[in-house]
């Protein structure tokens, strides 16, 4: 028995029905007693699909951008509200309550690029946005949902990041100033303070574009991932100043999207080589290559019960549930983590 | 005779002569004298007279000395007369009269009855009963006083003694009803009123002296032979529970005081009064416990459903009326009841089932502690006895037991909890359960039995059984025989389902279901039924308070005990000796080829001879079918327990029970089969296929994920196969998604699992061809593949039209030298413009469908892209070791041609390149295989004909032409048996597949030849039937494409007649053929030529 290999790894259960390839995922809690957790997808073909969990099937689905791609989608806390940003240079507010699907504002985005938005809540229902602004290399920030422009995010003249790729809004929990992660076309990370518009500290994680990050505000720790064969950890000091702590080698080049699990014990990159792979997060040590996907993955999403959902481009959406969440999120369920290395076998 | 005299004056004058008469001389004469004077005298003076008219008559009675016994008879019955026609008003008379006419029976000397005749015994009887009924008002009360109580003592005995020992069924029915008029029990309407609280208990104090007596009495004559009549049963029964239940009647025994009065008798009678205090009672309840037991015992098996009725009315109304004091008898009176549930006879049942109803509604049981105690204790007692009772007993007797037990949950109801929470109960409980379900595997049919038609399920689905479940499979117990006695099973598990702790009890069954695989079928069983009991299907709920379990509860419990039933090590079990690939063989459809079947039947009949014991491994082998059949079963229940819900389990359900229908063990198919119509039923679709194909994304999702192990699970691509003969077009891309799966795992398993995946092709392109039908090509493709002669020529415009007309005439011989002549010019090279504008005319139109423009080149359908990567694998597995595989490949190629075919672009290069393995299956295999590459090729012919052309005249004709002449030979030589060998059905394939072949492929002129040349042969006589007639229809498709040179060569073979010139300066044409009427051609030729004119 110790001999035989455990068999790979099977996904939980895989939906199928996009009809094209999948770029955006999202778990809805289901949260306000609205019953069973729901997963949203975007597709290339520009449409959302609502999926229930339960019976794994779409509920509804949402046509707003135009047949354009679905490149991000994110629940409001407050209200059954949904934000979709798609190709067509349209970011769409939705709401979803009662088993409503209408769109109920909508803007326009300056920017041709990929670089997907970001959300902070800021209480009262009131919420901030970061998104890819009119210039190249700028981040546009908004009040929501007034839409009132906060500031416009533009490096300095002589850094030349190129575009930004991915963002990521938040504040610490010492204090109430917002931030912003940003991840750039030349593959460096920068953290702008958004109330006194300035870049606090940047740091060059990669050779290309950065594709992807997760950052682990409690441990101001971040991992990112790029079209190169590496993952590039990297960490906050007091002072907010960005250092690269370590790099994690990788066999094949591209990572379309880093999600760390809600719980922070693992994380998991969406791979150009069809795979999805699952890293401690604390030591960076490869757990498990999810090989199921006959084509890129595309991005991946963590429900809070611990579920894993991978979209990619052969049109279907793979459900994996790995390491359950143990009840109590005290460090026992990281000794698990540590234990079960069920997935080592297939490293590659 | 109407009374005469109506005034006592008038009657007195007519009486008194006969009264006087009657003193002096006491003899039946004036008896009957007297009693005919009576007659004639109206009730209401016989009253006033009474005392008068007695009293000669009881002078008779009292006169001393021996007396002969028919005066005293007569005396008896006329007193008798005398009372029933009037009242007795007179306490004291009462009394006299009643010590007078019982005096009668027995001689003073001793207390036994003396020795007189029946009749004597008979009138006096009659005479107390009439006596009692006379008393008048409140007199009777009177008359039970405690100073009658030794007079009273002796009637009472004196009839029982009667009831017990005459042997006249007459008299003893008579002094039963006496004995019941006695103690005031009468149940006649003119009675007196109901007696007030304090009356009833001086009545029951003064009885109560009897109680022992009479109980004990009665007894022996109710536990008594049965051919003493089933009435003297019922009375005595009646008199029993009326008595007791009277006496013992907990509304009295309350009100007794602890202290006895002090009676106002003397000290004689006072001995014989009883003071019914608690010890009293203690004490006769323990001693008619004993006699309760014993008429229960005796009275539930009497033969005569009159007795069993009479035994419920005691058990209700002891039951009701003396729950308490009689507590002790409470265990036999409730088995009694609850065992007569199933009585054969339905009245029995009825009553049973109302006194139930009533008890619950009382809450007879549930409401006493001490009587569910008793309950609980006898439940226990059951169980504990059950298995032993299951396996000593025979089945009338198991029935009974298993009767009882029902009865005891049915009256428990909620409170049997009682007892399943105590371990020790539940565990006799269920193992009681387990064993009497033991099933008998070692039935040799179970696993013989095989599925001979592979895709039965694709076939529309029987129409739905009104009673989902009422479809059982027959099974075989190692303890009983009776079906009935499963039906009682089922019933008790549902019951306990229903009122039992639902968790607790799926708990420990699921245990047990877990610790030994000899108790796993039947924990499966009793799983079942639970869960079908707790969804309340067909309960019989005699507690209305009683709460269901929630269908989110039930849903949980289902899909715990689902996910145990369809887990790797429960479901997957061996359940056939054959390897999978023997399997796959016999499976595999057959159309035609029996020499293969039947060789496969003496294989697997040699492999059990019938003589020999089965083995263990047969015996296990069963068990496995059976637990697999169980808890598909089980499935088939929980889909009809959780209705709708159901729908929310079906991703996981769904996937295994297919998988199941397409096993090769028909019991299990079977089982899959109707689990299939539960679930249907329960989820509201109209059928099988549209379950399926509703719900073939969950399908899909289990398809594609054990593809991933198919070494695991290496049924997947069955369950792929039966959900593609189930979906319908809509289905295309969850199919295409799988498709890609089943081609990448098939190229990963080429060696091993071919067979499997390649039936799964065929099943995929029978689909897709199905679904996707080319209408321009269908009617055409149709008749290729039917390839069968005469429907053509009707159908089919025949092409060279003037070639068959009957009559030529002289416009018709210039116009066919007109068209000669230009034909002979366009071949010459001498084209006109005119000509040239025709020709691009009868282009086809499709032409430039597939002209636009080569540099955007739309998406392909998804169908022409999955028979394009199917084809593509056909190539690689044409050439396979396996026959079987080539077979079957070949099979999928023709159907991948059918889809494509109106796809040159890309159906040309794959033709290209499956050409040479193609060819290579034509000349050089397995007829076989040979047989349907033919198939194939006609199927190409009907597509891509110019493609083919050239290459088939090159590389096949000549091979086909050389076996079809180097064959004839033999065919015409060969005897009866032939036409069953695979070379002769290889010669008629080819030559019915050369005519149409010919035709689509528009042969040359010299291939033709080749063709007409090899085809001659067979149209000779001698050789069978049907080659002729495959022959004939290769000629008739040459006629249409060259009529004339076929006319010739026919003539040529066989000449029927002379040919005279048209005119007399032409030449006479003298062709080859032979005249003679002895050619073997002859009869096929002329046949032909016929055709031609």
């Amino acid at each position: 028995m110790a001999a035989s290999p455990l068999p790979p790894p099977d996904p939980r259960f895989v939906l199928r029905g996009t009809q094209s390839a999948v770029h955006a995922l999202h778990f809805f809690g289901g949260a306000q007693g609205q019953g069973h957790p729901l997963l949203l997808s975007g597709s290339l073909s520009g449409l959302v699909h609502i999926w229930s969990l339960q019976t794994r099937r779409p509920v509804a689905i949402l046509d707003g951008h135009q047949g354009q791609c679905v490149t991000w989608l994110q629940t409001l806390p407050q209200g059954h509200q949904l934000l979709s940003q798609g190709r067509d240079l349209k970011l769409c507010l939705w709401d979803l309550a009662e088993g409503r699907n209408a769109v109920v504002d909508s803007m326009h985005l300056e920017s041709m690029g990929f670089c997907r938005s970001s959300v902070l809540t800021r209480g009262q229902g009131k919420w901030m946005l970061a998104m890819p602004g009119s210039g190249s290399d700028e981040v546009q920030i908004l009040e929501m949902p007034s839409k009132t422009s906060v500031c416009t995010l533009k490096p300095e003249a002589d850094a030349k990041p190129g575009m930004p790729m991915c963002l990521e809004l938040w504040q610490a929990e010492s204090s109430p100033r917002p931030l912003l992660l940003a991840g750039y076309e030349d593959g460096s990370v920068a953290l702008w303070d958004v109330s006194e518009r300035k870049v606090c500290s940047r740091v060059a994680c990669h050779t290309e574009p950065v594709m992807g990050f997760g950052f682990d505000s409690q441990k101001a720790r971040g991992v990112s991932g790029s079209a190169e064969k590496a993952l590039a950890v990297w960490s906050l000091d007091e002072q907010q100043a960005l250092q690269v702590c370590k790099t994690h080698e990788l066999t094949n080049p591209g990572i379309a999207d880093v999600k760390i699990r809600p719980d922070r014990k693992i994380l998991a990159t969406a791979g150009w080589d069809h795979r999805v792979r699952v890293f401690h997060w604390r030591t960076m040590k490869p757990l498990a290559v999810l090989s199921f996907h006959s084509a890129t993955v595309h991005c991946v999403a963590f429900a809070t019960d611990g579920l894993l959902a991978a979209g990619s481009g052969d049109q279907r959406i793979s459900i994996w549930s790995l390491y359950p969440i143990s009840s109590d999120s005290s460090t026992s369920s990281l000794g698990h983590v540590e234990h079960r290395e069920v997935g080592a076998h297939a490293l590659a | 005779m109407m009374a005469v005299f109506d005034t006592p004056e008038e009657a007195f004058g007519v009486l008194r002569p006969v009264c006087v008469q009657l003193t002096k001389t006491q003899t039946v004469e004036s008896v009957e004298q007297l009693q005919a004077q009576l007659r004639a005298v109206s009730d209401s003076a016989l009253q006033e007279l009474q005392q008068y008219v007695l009293f000669p008559l009881r002078f008779a009675l009292k006169t001393p000395g021996p007396k002969r016994e028919c005066l005293t008879q007569s005396v008896v019955e006329c007193l008798t007369f005398v009372l029933s026609s009037t009242c007795v008003k007179e306490q004291e008379l009462l009394q006299e009269l009643f010590a007078e006419l019982s005096a009668c029976l027995y001689s003073p000397n001793s207390q036994k009855p003396s020795a007189v005749s029946e009749e004597l015994k008979l009138a006096v009887i009659r005479g107390l009963s009439t006596l009692m009924h006379s008393a008048y008002g409140d007199i009777i009360l009177a008359f039970y006083e405690p100073s009658i109580l030794p007079r009273l003592g002796f009637a009472v005995s004196l009839l029982l003694d009667l009831a017990e020992r005459e042997k006249s069924k007459q008299i003893k029915i008579a002094a039963l009803k006496c004995l019941q008029v006695l103690l005031l029990q009468c149940d006649c309407q003119d009675h007196p009123r109901a007696l007030d609280e304090l009356e009833q208990k001086q009545l029951g104090d003064l009885f109560a002296s009897f109680l022992p007596g009479i109980s004990m009495a009665l007894t022996r004559i109710i536990t008594g032979d049965f051919k003493q009549g089933h009435s003297i049963v019922m009375s005595s029964l009646k008199i029993f529970f009326k008595m007791v239940s009277f006496i013992m009647a907990d509304e009295q025994l309350e009100r007794i005081p602890q202290v006895q009065p002090k009676p106002a008798v003397g000290h004689r009678v006072a001995e014989l009064v009883v003071h019914r205090e608690a010890k009293w009672v203690k004490n006769t309840s323990d001693k008619l416990t004993l006699l309760i037991k014993k008429i229960v015992e005796c009275v539930a098996v009497h033969p005569h459903w009159k007795a069993r009725l009479a035994l419920i009315e005691l058990v209700e109304a002891l039951l009701l009326k003396c729950s308490g004091s009689l507590v002790s008898s409470a265990g036999p009176l409730l088995k009694a009841l609850v065992g007569l549930v199933n009585d054969e006879s339905p009245e029995v049942q009825a009553q049973c089932s109302r006194v139930l109803r009533h008890f619950a509604d009382q809450k007879v049981v549930v409401g006493n502690r001490a009587f569910a105690d008793i309950l609980s204790e006898s439940l226990h007692a059951l169980a504990t006895s059950l298995p032993r009772l299951m396996s000593a007993q025979d089945d009338q007797g198991k029935f009974s037991t298993l009767s009882v037990l029902l009865g005891y949950l049915k009256l428990l109801g909620p409170k049997v909890n009682f007892v399943l929470n105590s371990a020790a109960h539940l565990q006799r409980l269920s193992k009681a359960l387990i064993q009497v379900l033991e099933l008998d595997v070692t039935d040799l049919k179970i696993v013989e039995a095989r599925r001979w038609n592979s895709d039965g399920l694709s076939a529309s689905p029987e129409p739905m059984a009104v009673q989902p479940w009422s479809r059982m499979q027959k099974r075989y117990f190692r303890f009983f025989t009776d079906e009935r006695l499963f039906l009682l099973v089922q019933q008790v598990c549902r019951l306990l389902g229903f009122y039992g702790d639902l968790y607790l009890l799926i708990d420990h069954f699921l245990e047990l279901y877990h610790e030994s695989v000899v108790y796993r079928k039947q924990a499966a069983m009793i799983l079942n039924e639970l869960v079908a009991g707790a969804a309340g299907l067909e309960v019989e709920n005699l507690h209305d308070k009683h709460i269901k379990p929630s269908p989110k509860e039930l849903r949980e419990i289902v899909t715990s005990i689902l996910e145990e039933y369809t887990s790797q090590e429960n479901w997957y079990l061996i359940t056939c000796i054959e390897s999978e690939e023997v399997g796959e063989e016999l499976t595999m459809k057959q159309s035609g080829l029996q020499a293969i079947a039947s060789g496969a039947h003496t294989y697997q009949g040699a492999s059990f001879p019938a003589f020999s014991k089965p083995s263990a491994t047969i015996c296990s082998m069963n068990s496995n079918i059976w637990q697999i059949c169980i808890q598909l079963e089980g499935i088939g229940r929980f889909a009809c327990a959780l209705g709708k819900d159901f729908r929310l389990l079906l991703m996981s359900a769904l996937y295994p029970v297919l998988e199941k229908a397409g096993d090769q063990t028909l019991l299990i198919s079977q089982a899959a089969t109707s689990a299939m119509m539960d679930i249907c039923h329960a989820c509201g679709y109209d059928s099988l296929q549209h379950l399926i194909s509703q719900n073939s994304d969950y399908l899909v999702n289990g398809i594609s994920l054990n593809l991933r192990h198919l070494s695991l699970h290496p049924q997947t691509p069955k369950v792929l196969e039966v959900m593609l003969w189930n979906s319908d077009a809509s289905l295309l891309p969850l199919v295409a998604d799988v498709v890609q799966d089943v081609l990448a795992t098939l190229d990963q398993f080429y060696d091993k699992r071919a067979t499997s995946f390649v039936s799964v092709l065929h099943a995929l392109l029978a689909a897709l061809a199905q679904w996707f039908p080319d209408t321009d090509d269908l009617g055409q493709l149709q008749e290729q593949s039917a390839g069968e002669e005469g429907s053509h020529l009707s159908q089919t415009p025949a092409i060279p039209e003037k070639g068959l007309e009957n009559t030529t005439t002289a416009e018709d011989i210039e116009q066919f030298l007109l068209s000669y002549l230009r034909e002979k010019d366009v071949a010459d090279g001498n084209v006109s413009d005119f000509d040239h504008e025709e020709e691009e005319q009868s282009d086809p139109p499709r032409e430039d469908e597939s002209d636009t423009g080569p540099d955007i080149e739309p998406p392909l359908p998804v169908q022409v892209q999955i028979a394009t990567d199917v084809m593509e694998r056909c190539i690689h597995l044409l050439s396979d070791k396996n026959l079987k595989i080539r077979l079957k490949v070949l099979d999928v190629l023709d159907l991948c041609i059918v889809v494509l075919q109106s796809r040159k672009n890309q159906l040309l290069p794959l033709a290209h390149r499956a050409w040479p393995p193609l060819v290579h299956r034509l000349t050089n295999d397995d007829p076989l295989a040979v047989l349907r590459a033919f198939k194939v090729l006609r199927t190409l012919g009907g597509t891509c004909g110019d493609f083919l052309r050239n290459r088939f005249c090159k590389d096949v004709l000549p091979k086909l032409a050389g076996s079809l002449v180097s064959q004839a030979p033999v065919s015409a030589r060969a005897g009866p048996v032939y036409s069953h060998t695979l070379a002769f059905k290889l010669q008629l394939a080819v030559l019915q597949g050369l005519g149409p072949l010919c035709e689509s492929l528009d042969l040359g002129e010299g291939d033709l030849n080749k063709v007409a040349d090899a085809c001659l042969i067979y149209l000779s006589a001698k050789q069978p039937v049907k080659l002729q007639e495959a022959a004939r229809s290769v000629f008739i498709r040459l006629m249409r494409v060259d009529p004339d040179s076929t006319w010739f060569l026919l003539n040529e073979l066989y000449c029927p007649e002379q040919f005279t010139p048209p005119h007399p300066r032409l030449h006479p044409v003298q062709l080859r053929g032979t005249t003679g009427q002895g050619s073997p051609y002859a009869a096929n030729v002329l046949r032909l030529l016929q055709e031609l004119q």
